[in-house]
């Protein structure tokens, strides 16, 4: 079959200047640098909210939601965008009514899928086999936990979902990854 | 004690659409105006091409909670800054239809409007002049009498000719849809060049955005905005009669008293309820101009059923405008013999982005790992998609009240209680099977569709009416109980019909700047 292609007779998009945005900025040495989250990951810069067994079960649950998501820097964007202020936020949580501090719904939501994965299994959800981590996340899409102590499990799952989404594919580089033209009128200051 | 400011003609709470087409109407009528805006200053630079920097364009106020059975999402509706959500609209300009009026007359359901059409036309005619819109009148069929489109209509993408084929099989019709964006130039205004980036905003200004609409048309005329302005009630005589002043905490968190001869309330319609209830006093003990009670209530939103179908070609879903780029109304009739009550229509074949609320990701909400993974691939080609938009009906106990919370400054933060009744359900079940019906006559391989009911749209909660004890304000947005408290927005619709509401509130915001500037000695 033919593929249609839709080739308008416009003029050829101009890339604006934005206004001057601070990116996200993270500490390096001491030293204030515009870091994607996947550079900030490859970095192993120091996360500022979330401890060391919050990132392993982020990472991994995200991981199962959609591959990719370690590398991503998912772990520092969540992170950073949670220890910044509440209108400067770039989460989807923000377009999706969690309450403020966004700190707390991550917090509390990761500590009920480690909460769940240790009830089920006697061990963190990071430590978990693939097949009982992604049982666990369908139960969490289904809402079927009988033990849960966050936010519904759904919609920690909905949301997660969508961080992944947006650090895997939501950026320039993720375009490029999905094969869909960017097409700024005015780009992201990051290329991420 | 606080002095109060030098006082002006008019106080605007709310830099949003209806703020700043009033500022730039009165003041172009010689008015001096204040315009107090709780967000930050805004300019097209911050209107970046992204789905993540785009939510800073999203309310970032007081939490605004929901509940009820079925709840609307307060943020995704609304939002923050100078320019408010006109900022990110899509831009989809539709006419309510004259049985939306009448919905009581005709149907006996619900309350009419205590104006019509025909009072309305003109100013939808004004309004399209002025700002600009695409389409084709005679294509639309389902249009009511108004005047010729001064545009052409936008290009259809390959999605909105696939899915057109499908209405067509089903005997269905579809027609350009009136968007405020431009085709061809005009007015200064560049033409529309279809990334599809609409939902963060246009920079170019081919979109119809406060920036490029009346905004510049307010400062011209003198109008003063001030952002970052927390209006945290309105203050009044002391006979309760006349607003007096807009009481607001400044960007220092300062409390300030603004004194104007006229105050209008163009926040959102949560907002404007949490002004009206924050400003009880001795004489309005359950809120200002609340006597009939209907303060917060009657709240409404549109139904959002969306479709998607997969096929086998690349449609290019990521270009053309969010909006879509057709419309099919051939479900607006209310009245069904066998079948629940209530208008909708086809938003046909958005733009879609991969990630965010109406990205690509979400329209499919249940896979995740490797299967969703091969799903976004896919989708990214062949992802069709179309948005029912249904009304309901307006009903006291979906209400804007009170919530748990404060604000920074003390106040109650607001909640939203929406629940759906039987009649809601099934119409959104109607709509959803038409929806997968069209996907398989279209061809597509893959077809699916939310069996949630889901919502858009932030309608009612200060209703306009005739009569003082069952409505807030008359037809020009005046309340009942003083005459120089005025409301404008969506928040004043009785009822909402199957129609986005941008254009509609324009139309009444022009009328309204029209009747205050005619009778301004009789106000207040």
């Amino acid at each position: 079959m033919t593929e249609p292609r839709f080739e308008p007779n416009a003029p050829r998009r101009a890339i604006l200047a934005g206004a001057a945005l601070s990116g996200l900025v993270f500490m390096v040495g001491g030293m204030a640098r515009l870091l994607t989250p996947a550079e900030a990951y490859a970095a192993d810069l120091p996360l500022a909210l979330l401890t060391d067994g919050e990132r392993h079960a982020l990472e991994a649950v995200t991981e199962v939601l959609l591959p990719g998501t370690t590398a991503a820097g998912i772990a520092h964007y969540i992170d950073h965008q949670i220890a910044g202020p509440p209108g400067d936020c770039l989460l989807f949580a923000r377009a999706v009514d969690v309450a403020l501090p966004y700190a707390a719904f991550y917090q509390s939501a990761l500590a009920a899928i480690d909460a769940a994965a240790t009830e089920r299994h006697g061990a963190p959800f990071a430590n978990l086999s693939p097949q009982a981590r992604i049982a666990l996340v369908t139960a969490m899409r289904d809402g079927t936990l009988q033990k849960w102590l966050g936010p519904p499990a759904p919609f920690v799952f909905f949301v997660l979902r969508n961080d992944a989404t947006d650090v895997v594919y939501g950026t320039v580089a993720g375009f490029d990854r999905l094969g869909v033209p960017y097409m700024p009128h005015i780009a992201p200051p990051t290329p991420w | 004690m606080v002095a109060a400011l030098e006082p002006v003609d008019v106080v605007i709470v709310g830099a949003g659409i209806c703020g700043t087409m009033l500022a730039a109407k009165l003041g172009a009528g010689g008015k001096k105006i204040v315009v107090l805006e709780q967000g930050p200053e805004r300019a097209p630079a911050d209107l970046i091409s992204s789905q993540l920097w785009s939510r800073r364009l999203k309310w970032s106020g007081p939490p605004v909670e929901t509940a009820g059975s079925d709840p609307t999402g307060y943020r995704f509706n609304t939002g923050w800054g100078v320019g408010g959500s006109g900022i990110h609209h899509y831009a989809q300009w539709p006419r309510l239809k004259p049985e939306d009026f009448r919905t009581h007359s005709l149907y006996g359901k619900a309350v009419d409007w205590p104006i019509g059409y025909d009072d309305l036309r003109p100013y939808y005619d004004q309004v399209q002049a002025e700002v600009g819109i695409s389409g084709d009148h005679h294509a639309e069929v389902w249009r009511p009498p108004g005047d010729p489109y001064p545009m052409a209509p936008l290009l259809t993408t390959p999605q909105a000719d696939m899915l057109a084929k499908g209405f067509a099989a089903l005997g269905l019709r579809t027609a350009p849809m009136p968007l405020a964006i431009n085709s061809v130039p005009y007015k200064g205004r560049p033409a529309c060049i279809y990334d599809g980036w609409c939902d963060s905003g246009c920079p170019i200004g081919a979109l119809a955005n406060p920036f490029v609409t009346y905004l510049p048309l307010a400062r011209q005329a003198g109008a003063e905005f001030r952002s970052s302005c927390s209006v945290t009630r309105i203050l009044t005589d002391a006979a309760g009669k006349r607003a007096t002043a807009a009481e607001y905490y400044d960007a220092h968190h300062q409390r300030q008293i603004q004194p104007g001869a006229l105050i209008v309330l163009a926040a959102n319609g949560i907002q404007n309820v949490r002004l009206l209830l924050n400003s009880a006093r001795p004489g309005h003990e359950t809120g200002l101009a609340n006597r009939s009670g209907a303060v917060g209530r009657y709240f409404m939103a549109h139904l959002a059923m969306p479709s998607s179908g997969m096929f086998n070609q690349d449609l290019q879903n990521y270009l053309g405008v969010t909006g879509g780029a057709l419309l099919n109304q051939d479900g607006y009739g209310k009245y069904r013999p066998d079948g629940p009550f209530g208008s909708y229509t086809w938003a046909i074949s958005s733009a879609r982005k991969p990630n965010d609320i109406i990205g690509i990701a979400n329209t499919e909400g249940t896979l995740f790992g490797a299967a969703y993974d091969r799903f976004l691939k896919a989708a990214v080609r062949g992802l069709a998609t179309m948005m029912g938009v249904g009304e309901i009906l307006p009903k006291a106990e979906n209400r804007i009240i009170y919530g748990d919370g404060k604000d920074a400054f003390g106040f109650p933060a607001m909640k939203i209680v929406l629940s759906a009744d039987d009649n809601m359900r099934a119409l959104a079940a109607t709509i959803r099977a038409e929806g997968l019906k069209v996907m398989v006559a279209a061809g597509a391989s893959q077809i699916w569709a939310p069996n949630d009911v889901n919502w858009q749209h932030l309608i009612g909660g200060h209703r306009m009416g005739s009569d003082p004890d069952q409505s807030v304000c008359d037809s020009y947005g005046i309340t009942h109980e003083i005459s120089n408290l005025v409301l404008t927005g969506t928040g004043i619709f009785p009822t909402e019909g199957a129609t986005h509401p941008t254009f509609s509130s324009h139309a009444l915001t022009q009328r309204t700047a029209e009747y205050v500037l005619k009778n301004w000695a009789g106000l207040g």
